[in-house]
């Protein structure tokens, strides 16, 4: 872990936890950035319900897109150990693949019939 | 969330039973957010948390589905919808007053028409990845 801390504190980047790219810890626009560019996965090392450092560490995963009223996207991650939730926004080279994917995935899958809203 | 947590099985929260509801007297709650008297029993879950009507809920749990430990109490607006792996969709909620977030599977009898248009709502701006999906 001290490793890993120094080597951080050096370069300034992070590897993913699942893809193993190796992430500039800031982004282009000088936010600092949490979850990786290229399979939006991040690591749970804050406690949003406590505040705080999270001892959990687990991987995060991304299950949903939200939308502010200010017309900006939020990434919804979900730890896989300890099943936190919470939300980050987006950066401008975050893949847009999988950001549109998982924006229209509840339409792909509805619960109910979709054809009765087409006369709305 | 099976397929989220890819190659873990079993990584669900326990749920706690429900079988006493503290400040719930009756069988019934009413919603903060429309005033609408909610039965708690709800066709297709036996964790209603949500009003059916405009989906708003309140902080009473705090990590654990049903355990009552939040001291926030404050109101709860559907963020956005999520969906498992078997195709149910999920309702993040988000705290109007201390930030917190929670997820809830939907109900049988939830207003479709708002389920609905907050699942577009990342559609329905006209913001950048549009054009990934016309180069799609």
């Amino acid at each position: 872990m001290s490793t890993h801390k120094t080597r951080s504190a050096l370069t300034n980047t992070f590897p993913c936890v699942r893809c193993g790219l190796t992430v500039a810890a800031v982004a282009a626009d000088g936010s600092r950035r949490n979850h990786c560019p290229s399979c939006l996965h991040s690591l749970h090392v804050l406690d949003r319900v406590e505040g705080g450092p999270s001892e959990c560490g687990a991987r995060m995963v991304p299950i949903s897109i939200a939308v502010l009223r200010t017309g900006d996207w939020m990434i919804i991650h979900r730890c896989t150990r300890c099943a936190e939730l919470t939300s980050n926004p987006i950066c401008a080279d975050d893949n847009q693949l999988i950001l549109m994917r998982m924006a229209v995935r509840p339409l792909a899958q509805p619960p109910f019939p979709l054809e009765t809203f087409g006369d709305l | 969330m099976g397929g989220h947590g890819r190659g873990k099985s079993g990584g669900r929260r326990p749920q706690r039973r429900k079988d006493v509801r503290h400040g719930e007297p009756g069988d019934a709650f009413r919603c903060v957010g429309c005033r609408l008297d909610v039965p708690v029993f709800a066709p297709g879950t036996a964790h209603r948390n949500h009003c059916p009507h405009c989906l708003t809920s309140l902080h009473v749990d705090h990590r654990v589905p049903g355990d009552r430990r939040a001291s926030c109490r404050g109101r709860m607006a559907a963020l956005s919808v999520s969906v498992r792996q078997d195709g149910e969709w999920l309702i993040i909620h988000h705290c109007q007053s201390c930030d917190g977030l929670s997820a809830n599977r939907i109900a049988g009898d939830d207003n479709a028409l708002a389920l609905l248009r907050i699942a577009i709502r990342p559609l329905s701006d006209s913001a950048l990845p549009t054009k990934v999906l016309l180069a799609l």
